[in-house]
């Protein structure tokens, strides 16, 4: 069975132009249309006739959450959520960034969205083995089934074979080809400090031009700060311009918080996230 | 001229620093190679103290901080080791040496344990040679 993003464009239509009129919601946060088919943009209706602006299609990859924290507090907002966009929302709510009762999620169960830029699908990458939200209050179609769960994990272990040697020089020239113009920082959904670490300058936490050590501080301390808390949206990764394949890494750490902790991120709002928790029994193991 | 490594020991008040200082009353014998900072908990340590301290030109980084129950502010270490933990996968995975980073428990009464640990994780980082992957060259 494919998906019929027509359909669901129809149900996303309605469902917005309902809770604006109602005034249930003060903004819909859903994609709009871009300058062309493969690039549609986030988009925000502030009124029922707005509605009709929404588009959805395969290209529509962009993690919607990422505007959540934009608008003030208390602002009724609602969203639209593929399964990596719900964990991210789950997580903003244990963050304490945005309350559940302020939000209404138009749950998306999809498969087969493409990165627009290779045209490539992106399920068995990032999207963490989900094809359904975790979290939704109006879910827009038919829970999807029977598709093939892989492990979210799986395209790590080519490079967990890696040496020691082998991973620097393939993480060295990857690094040392950004550009530092933050658009991972601007992308995530969980990268909401002002001022980021790597902005400030009492303390300089690292080097500001885009020079190889200080991308490799940069990129470090990022990976520490999404540590338990990264959804594996993949949107690092897509809005970098030259490529970086980010979320490798974000999933090698998520991997290791969930091993190590017993507790994926963004998957039920009663958690706490990891770093901000603790258990007495956690084992001195996770230091050797 | 034999390598002398630069390590950064990242101690905490309660514990290992005064484990240390035990050490040095005691009269115990231990590398020079130690540079200390004393922190008033482990888990005041950002993990970006430890990065940077590589760039800077650290050969091995060292963290002491009480055992865990033990913490002068009962719960200190207890995030401290999650965080530590993260920091260490992280080096990892991006190809530094695993050895030249360590988390050890010390408390204030064990100061032949810091004597014993500084003098091993010397020695260790000595083996690895100079830490030229994160440094920042001038």
């Amino acid at each position: 069975m494919a998906i019929s993003f027509k359909q669901i464009e129809d149900k996303l239509k309605t469902e917005a132009k309902g809770l604006l009129e109602t005034g249930k919601v003060s903004l819909v946060l859903a994609y709009g249309k871009g300058y062309d088919e493969k690039h549609p943009m986030p988009y925000a209706a502030k009124n029922a006739a707005d509605a009709a602006n929404i588009v959805f299609n395969e290209y529509c990859a962009a993690n919607m959450a990422r505007y959540l924290v934009r608008y003030p507090r208390g602002t009724k907002i609602a969203i639209a959520v593929k399964a990596a966009d719900s964990r991210a929302v789950i997580q903003l709510i244990q963050e304490d960034k945005v309350k559940r009762e302020d939000l209404v999620l138009l749950g998306i169960p999809v498969y087969g969205i493409k990165n627009f830029k290779t045209g490539e699908i992106i399920d068995s990458k990032t999207t963490g083995g989900l094809y359904n939200p975790v979290l939704y209050d109006i879910l827009l179609g038919e829970e999807v089934h029977g598709q093939p769960v892989n492990s979210p994990y799986d395209v790590l272990v080519q490079y967990e074979a890696m040496d020691n040697e082998a991973r620097w020089v393939f993480w060295k020239k990857e690094f040392d080809r950004c550009i530092r113009c933050y658009a991972c920082r601007k992308a995530c959904p969980m990268c909401y400090c002002d001022p980021c670490f790597i902005d400030q300058n009492k303390p300089k936490w690292g080097e500001k031009s885009p020079d190889s050590q200080g991308n490799l501080m940069y990129h470090l301390t990022r990976f520490h700060h999404l540590a338990g808390r990264c959804i594996d949206c993949g949107e690092c990764s897509r809005a970098c311009p030259v490529d970086i394949p980010l979320y490798l890494f974000h999933k090698k750490v998520a991997k290791e918080c969930e091993e190590m902790f017993g507790q994926a991120a963004g998957m039920s709002i009663e958690d706490k996230p990891v770093l901000v928790n603790f258990r007495v029994d956690d084992s001195d193991k996770i230091l050797a | 001229m034999s390598f002398e490594p630069k390590i950064l020991g990242i101690a905490c008040n309660w514990c290992t620093y005064t484990g240390a200082d035990l050490a040095g009353t005691t009269r115990l014998q231990y590398p020079q190679n130690l540079r200390v900072v004393r922190v008033m908990c482990s888990s005041r340590i950002n993990p970006s103290f430890i990065f940077r301290a590589f760039q800077l030109g650290a050969d091995g980084v060292l963290v002491g901080g009480c055992h865990p129950g033990d913490c002068h502010y009962n719960t200190g270490n207890l995030y401290a080791r999650r965080r530590l933990a993260v920091a260490k996968k992280i080096l990892e995975f991006s190809g530094i040496e695993p050895g030249r980073f360590r988390v050890e428990w010390i408390s204030a009464s064990e100061g032949n344990k810091f004597a014993e640990v500084v003098t091993e994780f010397t020695q260790q980082v000595k083996n690895l040679g100079p830490q030229t992957q994160f440094k920042i060259s001038q």
